[in-house]
């Protein structure tokens, strides 16, 4: 029995350890959202085109978020609000949406 | 000597050389003319070819946006790229790097908008929207090779027509051109001709008639006058036989016969003899009895003479002039002003006189190097300033 609950408690340890950075401050919201990740890594894809671009613009809008430079629509921010400013500082931004690009990038994908 | 009829009357070699030389320049310059007109009638008609693929490319174009739009939309359920049996496609992001390709020619310049590359051609559109991130989308068809052979006829047979109406204009052309300065150089030549024939008349009387003098019923100072004007026949006989040779060269066969040089050189210093005295010129003689080559006996007694009269010429008085005949070689050796080792490399050029006190035109070494030449005889010339020059003949 004692060696059962030392066996959850290292797998709850373990799962923990490897959420990212991404993982506990993106995914963990945006999960509850209506619109998920995925699309607007493509609506940034759709505006800004290659890998430079979409990271220098998602930085800026998690920095100072702002419907001028969002890429939903303006009703979509107008029904739902615009995302609250992120507590990360830059590095750490860099570094989710690096997780990020990764997860959702055409190069490589494309058959 | 002879002089052959029909070279007299044909284009003279120079002429000819001249013809050429312009014809070679003058196609060059057509065919690089031609080559240039092709090149621009090439681009010209790649131009036109690739206006009447650019709608079709403009269609397949459209086509392939309205499948990646699709693609991008369901990205999440389909990753499989639109292709097409009509064309093969390639997509660049905003950075110029590929996302992904069915090109067989994967060298693209997105910096144009149509372009052809080995048998194919490449359309390069730019997007305004970047699905998937797609900022240039490139069409790749292969090139219809129809226009281009049709081109190939085209340019072949035209521009041969064209070549030959340039060759046979430019030859008519240098003929018009050349037609005074021909009418003046044959004028030229005939007066040339005409004069030393009818000089020729003259001085063989004068020499004539001095030889047959009855020198002995005469006083000292009449004898000293006929020696004189037998010395001016003889050096005018030289001159008019050097300028014969220049004036006719080119238009005399040679005839070569067994020449027995030994009683050339003696009859050859026998007619100098009278000129030598002037300068009171010791001549010794130093021949092979019976020394024989196969040349043409005008030609070896034009070389002889000029070596002869130039070692009197550029002598000192009361000096010495040594002939030497060997069985393969003839030298002659005077005592007279002798030669730097320059002017010994531009005695043979014509019209060259270092010492412009004596007479002459400056053409008897020239004479001598051509029929030198002519005949492979080799030409050694020794000299030393003031002391004396050593001309040496072997064959």
């Amino acid at each position: 029995m004692v060696k059962k609950i030392i066996f959850m408690v290292l797998l709850v340890v373990n799962v923990q350890a490897e959420k990212n950075i991404y993982d506990t401050n993106c995914l963990a919201c945006h999960k509850q959202l209506s619109f998920n990740l995925e699309k607007i890594f493509f609506r940034y894809l759709l505006k800004y085109s290659d890998e430079v671009s979409v990271k220098s613009a998602l930085v800026d809008f998690l920095q100072e978020p702002n419907s001028d430079i969002s890429v939903m629509s303006k009703e979509y921010t107008r029904s739902f609000g615009l995302k609250q400013k992120s507590e990360l500082d830059k590095e750490q931004l860099k570094e989710a949406i690096d997780i990020y690009w990764e997860k959702y990038t055409v190069f490589g994908k494309i058959k | 000597m002879l002089v052959s009829k029909s070279k007299a009357t044909s284009l003279q070699k120079s002429e000819r050389k001249t013809l050429v030389s312009f014809l070679l320049l003058y196609s060059f310059f057509a065919v690089v003319i031609l080559f240039f007109s092709a090149f621009i009638y090439y681009n010209l008609q790649k131009d036109v070819m690739l206006r009447e693929q650019n709608s079709q490319l403009k269609e397949y174009s459209d086509e392939l946006i309205g499948k990646l739009r699709s693609l991008h939309e369901d990205f999440t359920y389909n990753k499989t790229y639109p292709r097409s049996k009509d064309y093969n496609s390639a997509i660049y992001d905003s950075s110029n790097k590929e996302i992904f390709s069915t090109l067989i020619k994967n060298e693209v310049d997105l910096t144009k908008h149509l372009y052809v590359i080995g048998n194919k051609i490449h359309y390069i559109r730019i997007l305004e929207r970047y699905y998937l991130g797609t900022m240039y989308l490139v069409i790749e068809i292969n090139e219809n090779e129809k226009w281009f052979n049709f081109f190939k006829i085209k340019v072949l047979l035209y521009g041969v027509a064209l070549f030959l109406i340039l060759l046979i204009a430019g030859y008519f052309l240098l003929k018009l051109l050349l037609k005074p300065m021909r009418e003046s150089l044959y004028l030229l030549d005939r007066f040339i001709k005409d004069t030393t024939h009818e000089l020729n008349t003259p001085v063989s009387a004068i020499l004539m008639n001095i030889e047959t003098f009855p020198r002995d019923t005469l006083d000292e100072k009449s004898a000293k006058k006929i020696h004189r004007i037998d010395i001016a026949a003889r050096t005018i006989s030289n001159i008019y036989n050097d300028l014969t040779y220049v004036a006719l060269k080119n238009q005399v066969n040679s005839k070569d016969e067994s020449v027995n040089l030994t009683d050339l050189i003696k009859e050859r210093g026998e007619f100098f003899k009278i000129i030598s005295t002037q300068k009171k010129l010791v001549c010794n003689l130093d021949l092979e009895k019976s020394v024989v080559i196969m040349i043409d006996r005008g030609k070896i007694t034009r070389l002889i003479d000029n070596l002869i009269s130039n070692a009197i010429k550029y002598n000192k008085k009361s000096g010495s002039i040594h002939i030497k005949l060997r069985k393969n070689y003839f030298l002659i050796e005077d005592s007279g002003i002798g030669m730097t080792k320059k002017e010994i490399k531009e005695i043979f050029e014509r019209y060259t006189r270092f010492n412009k006190s004596e007479g002459g035109f400056g053409i008897g070494l020239n004479i001598v190097a051509a029929i030198a030449s002519e005949y492979n005889l080799s030409i050694d010339v020794d000299s030393k300033l003031h002391i004396g020059t050593k001309v040496k003949i072997s064959w």
